[in-house]
């Protein structure tokens, strides 16, 4: 119903803001591709969805050589440029012989996402420092309130039904092996740090498109983008929906943000309490998150 | 030529010799019996002939070719295949998935409906049909193990390596599970198969020639007949085959 709210909502604040969620809710998704389905924990995909956010706001704002670069481009050499960061980060963690698995591969991502932190601060001009980039394009009639919902909302129903027909396709039906026992994928003869290094990419261009769009919204990008706060904050709203499903995630990261919102204005110094016993409460009873035990009472 | 063809084999963990020195011949159309009393080395040298375990020293040839230092994937995909003691299907997907994971190529040239008509035969050699859309995790366990080896059946394997294909079922079952087999190579859809198995009747029902391994090494082998005549075997082994 949030979600779809804004069609019938005149409020532009508040239809600006659900389009906001709407882009971390594809974050969401790509973060329970691969967590969810292939079983990849990550503490590191705020790196794609904020070094996306850098990416798009050093090649349209800054000055120098051929910068800055036009929206389009910028936005798609944001996207490119997630992409290769995981697909640099994977050439390490899933190596044919030692590949990362499980704690391992966490705190790798881990480190990325501190490392990016410390290097957007410390960047001087190029990343802004702690100030971040203040970016001054703007996405035209697709920037403010209805225009930036349906941009928002398209991208989320395009990664919504990708993902769905990647996930029901001979390579999606393989890596859901590879997220339940990735040893036995192996031995049947899949190569699967091949299989899991292109998801990887995928999931970090995902997360780069949303990154891209979301930042240059908001109009700002700081070191907290790339940080270890936005990457937890993201393994909250996928736990809270239900990871392994797709609807789940998008309800996490829109109703939690929403709530959060909401709380904060009105409960000036508990909200945060309020949101956290809320996720334990959630976490303890419901393990599977809310679509997750939804979808397991339908099956039995 | 044999299907394969092991020379000298040897695996030591710690101090401990698992398998020493082991040579194995396994003929086109074989049916090849591993038995030995728990800890002889009979799981150790089978994973060592797929690759899961890498030997000490030895060497191993499959169809001619070695594969000594080739790791399991490259193996599976010349065309051996491993069927689990421990039974390791995909218990969040359905029986038909976990099927087609089996059989699906892992290059990309033929079309999804190849894969399931490869899938539908085995699903009926492995009588499965009535239980093809329920998901793995919700099987007994005799159909768990049937659908394990119908994960292995559809990687279209030429030698098939069972690791106590029998534990945990019923007779009955461990009676069809030794018809699967022979109908497996009756109709030539394999070309050998090692089966190491504690279940002696079992192995009087399927296997050609069998290998007795005792700390390690090869005490005796031949058809079971000659095998169990053998003194040196009926001291440490095969007193339990009478």
């Amino acid at each position: 119903m949030l979600v779809a709210a804004p069609l019938v909502s005149r409020d532009a604040f508040f239809v600006d803001r659900i389009g906001r969620f709407l882009l971390l809710a594809v974050f969401a998704l790509s973060v329970d591709l691969i967590w969810g389905y292939g079983g990849m924990f990550t503490f590191g995909q705020a790196a794609f969805f904020g070094g996306a956010g850098y990416a798009v706001g050093i090649l349209s704002t800054r000055e120098a050589g051929i910068l800055p670069l036009p929206l389009a481009v910028s936005i798609v050499g944001a996207v490119a440029a997630s992409a290769l960061l995981a697909l640099g980060i994977s050439y390490f963690t899933f190596a044919r012989r030692g590949g990362l698995r499980g704690v391992e591969f966490a705190v790798v991502t881990l480190a990325v996402s501190v490392a990016l932190e410390r290097l957007a601060n410390a960047g001087g001009p190029v990343t802004g420092g702690q100030n971040g980039i203040l970016m001054t394009y703007r996405l035209g009639p697709l920037h403010q309130a209805h225009g930036f919902y349906l941009l928002a909302a398209a991208i989320l129903v395009l990664t919504y039904f990708g993902l769905k027909r990647y996930l029901r396709s001979r390579a999606g039906l393989v890596f859901r092996g590879i997220g339940q026992n990735e040893e036995r994928v192996e031995l049947l003869g899949y190569d699967v740090p091949r299989i899991k290094r292109w998801t990887f990419v995928l999931s970090g261009a995902i997360a780069g498109l949303a990154g891209s769009l979301f930042y240059l919204h908001e109009g700002i990008v700081s070191p907290a983008a790339v940080g270890v706060g936005s990457s937890t904050l993201v393994l909250l709203w996928v736990v809270l929906g239900g990871k392994g499903t797709l609807i789940g995630p998008i309800a996490g990261a829109v109703a939690l943000p929403y709530l959060t919102a909401r709380l904060s204005g009105t409960l000036l110094d508990t909200w945060l309490v309020v949101v956290g016993v809320i996720l334990v409460v959630v976490i303890l009873l419901i393990p599977a998150g809310i679509f997750g035990f939804l979808n397991r009472e339908r099956v039995s | 030529m044999s299907v394969l063809s092991v020379s000298g084999l040897g695996k030591t963990f710690g101090g401990l010799k698992a398998v020493a020195n082991v040579d194995l011949e396994v003929e086109r159309g074989e049916m090849h019996g591993l038995i030995g009393a728990n800890g002889a080395g009979k799981t150790t040298l089978l994973h060592l002939i797929y690759g899961r375990i890498r030997p000490d020293r030895g060497s191993i040839h499959f169809n001619g070719t070695d594969v000594t230092l080739l790791p399991v994937t490259a193996r599976a995909r010349m065309g051996m295949g491993l069927v689990f003691q421990i039974i390791s299907v995909f218990d969040g997907l359905s029986v038909n998935e976990n099927l087609l994971l089996g059989a699906l190529p892992k290059d990309s040239t033929r079309s999804d409906s190849v894969d399931q008509i490869e899938v539908e035969k085995v699903i009926e050699l492995v009588d499965l049909g009535a239980v093809r859309d329920r998901s793995a995790g919700k099987l007994g366990h005799g159909e768990k193990q049937r659908l394990e080896m119908g994960m292995v059946l559809l990687t279209r394997p030429t030698l098939l390596l069972l690791d106590e294909p029998t534990s945990g079922m019923t007779q009955a079952e461990s009676r069809r599970t030794a018809g699967l087999l022979q109908t497996l190579r009756s109709e030539g859809a394999i070309d050998a198969a090692i089966v190491v198995e504690h279940n002696i009747e079992f192995i009087r029902l399927v296997a050609d020639r069998v290998t007795v391994m005792h700390r390690g090494t090869v005490l005796a082998g031949g058809p079971i007949d000659e095998v169990q005549n053998d003194p040196a075997v009926q001291a440490s082994f095969l007193g339990r085959l009478h």
